[in-house]
């Protein structure tokens, strides 16, 4: 059973080198794996036909224990850095209260304005956070930047997914935030894999430019359609003659990302209080995980398209391959 | 030849006696690299042509075995490993590479 497995993966190692090469190396491969049969070594010769079946043929070779070493890096940045930002949006709303709790009668403005605290705080750290997953991605593994896309959006989504759902405890909920989520993360992928094509041709500005332009206009399509598939937009409902307030004029709608992470309308006659509160009631926590994951997303993106440092000397030899 | 630390160790354990042919489980022996690492570094030493692989004369049936592929540094391999070694050894910081137990120590034994 060991050997023909083996076998197999002998024949599936060997299909992935060029053709002309296929009769000599399957020989000179059986030849080894009968002398590690004849000892009755069946884990060498699993791992023997393994490893052949897993690397890449006729590609630059790396060294093992480094690229294992780079490879744990970055599945570790990309998984943590999701969570850490839902430990940001904690801390930031705990360092809010407690601001705001020790001015003593704290004055109108400061208690309008804890959502903007909010905002700016959740704003810091996760800047902070972007540093640490830049210069991890600079010393992790390259993947390319579809990859690298997927690997930063598939995390981000699943914790999405289950912070909706531990905070709400319902999937009622989770159909709340579909629309957002089903633009946002599909829309986050194709932002990031731009971004990276263009870090990896070494236009960096521009990069950090589009990226945060994107974002910015894709957190507020994801938070506009939330509203817009769970709000209407007609007249207010009418009870007994009073109004219901129950209605968001779409007139605003571009305003709503800023809205729902400062409670402002900045000035402008929409949206009115009560389609402010409507809005921020709706959309919770969405707007502050878009703040806290986009700077770490686009940060790590850009560093891990760096050109690669080259991995030791020079070729002092010519070869005549 | 773009040197990275598998052909270093490869070349390394050639070099130690450079008149013996190695085969594959050998050479996996003294290097310590995984077969999917070890094999193509063999195919790029050969296209490079500083190594020669042979088959080994053995008939199957006498052996009760396979032949098997024997490799040995070319002149023009012999020449370019010393040097392309020697010059890595020049640039790394002391005792910052590990050769993964194929290192040459002090005075080079080629």
């Amino acid at each position: 059973m060991t050997r023909r497995l083996a076998g197999f993966l002998l024949r599936s190692a060997v299909r992935r080198w060029p053709a002309e090469l296929h009769d000599e190396l399957s020989r000179e491969w059986q030849a080894e794996l009968h002398v590690l049969a004849e000892r009755g070594q069946r884990w060498r010769m699993l791992r023997f036909a393994a490893s052949l079946a897993v690397s890449r043929a006729s590609e630059p070779v790396v060294d093992r224990p480094r690229f294992d070493a780079r490879a744990r890096r970055t599945a570790a940045t990309l998984l943590l850095a999701p969570p850490a930002c839902l430990v940001i949006i904690l801390a930031s709303g705990l360092l809010m209260n407690i601001a705001v709790n020790q001015a003593f009668a704290p004055a109108q403005w400061l208690i309008d304005a804890q959502p903007s605290i909010l905002a700016v705080l959740t704003a810091g750290l996760a800047i902070l956070l972007a540093r640490l997953a830049y210069a991890s991605a600079v010393r992790g593994a390259r993947t390319g930047p579809v990859r690298t896309a997927l690997g930063i959006v598939l995390p981000v989504g699943l914790t999405a997914v289950g912070a909706e759902y531990a905070l709400n405890s319902s999937t009622d909920d989770l159909i709340r935030v579909a629309p957002a989520l089903l633009v946002w993360l599909p829309g986050l992928t194709l932002v990031l894999h731009l971004v990276g094509m263009l870090a990896g041709r070494g236009r960096t500005r521009a990069a950090w430019w589009t990226g945060v332009l994107c974002a910015l206009v894709l957190a507020d399509l994801a938070v506009a359609l939330m509203v817009i598939n769970q709000i209407p937009g007609g007249p207010e409902t009418i009870v007994d003659g009073v109004a219901q307030a129950d209605t968001v004029d779409r007139i605003s709608a571009p305003l709503w990302l800023f809205t729902s992470l400062t409670d402002s309308s900045f000035g402008l006659p929409r949206p009115t209080p009560s389609e402010i509160f409507l809005i921020s009631d709706l959309v919770e926590l969405q707007p502050f995980f878009y703040l806290a994951c986009t700077p770490y997303a686009l940060a790590y993106v850009i560093g891990a398209a760096r050109p690669a440092d080259p991995v030791a000397a020079p070729s002092p030899v010519s070869s005549r391959a | 030849m773009r040197m990275t630390i598998p052909v270093a160790k490869v070349l390394s354990a050639l070099l130690a006696d450079a008149e013996a042919p190695r085969y594959g489980l050998d050479l996996m022996k003294l290097t310590g690299l995984p077969s999917g690492t070890l094999y193509p570094v063999l195919h790029r030493l050969q296209a490079a042509g500083w190594l020669a692989a042979d088959w080994e004369e053995v008939d199957p049936a006498t052996a009760g075995r396979p032949a098997r592929r024997y490799y040995l540094l070319t002149a023009e391999g012999v020449h370019a490993a010393r040097q392309a070694l020697a010059e890595l050894r020049a640039l790394a910081p002391d005792g910052g590479t590990s050769w993964g137990g194929a290192e040459p120590t002090g005075v080079p034994a080629w």
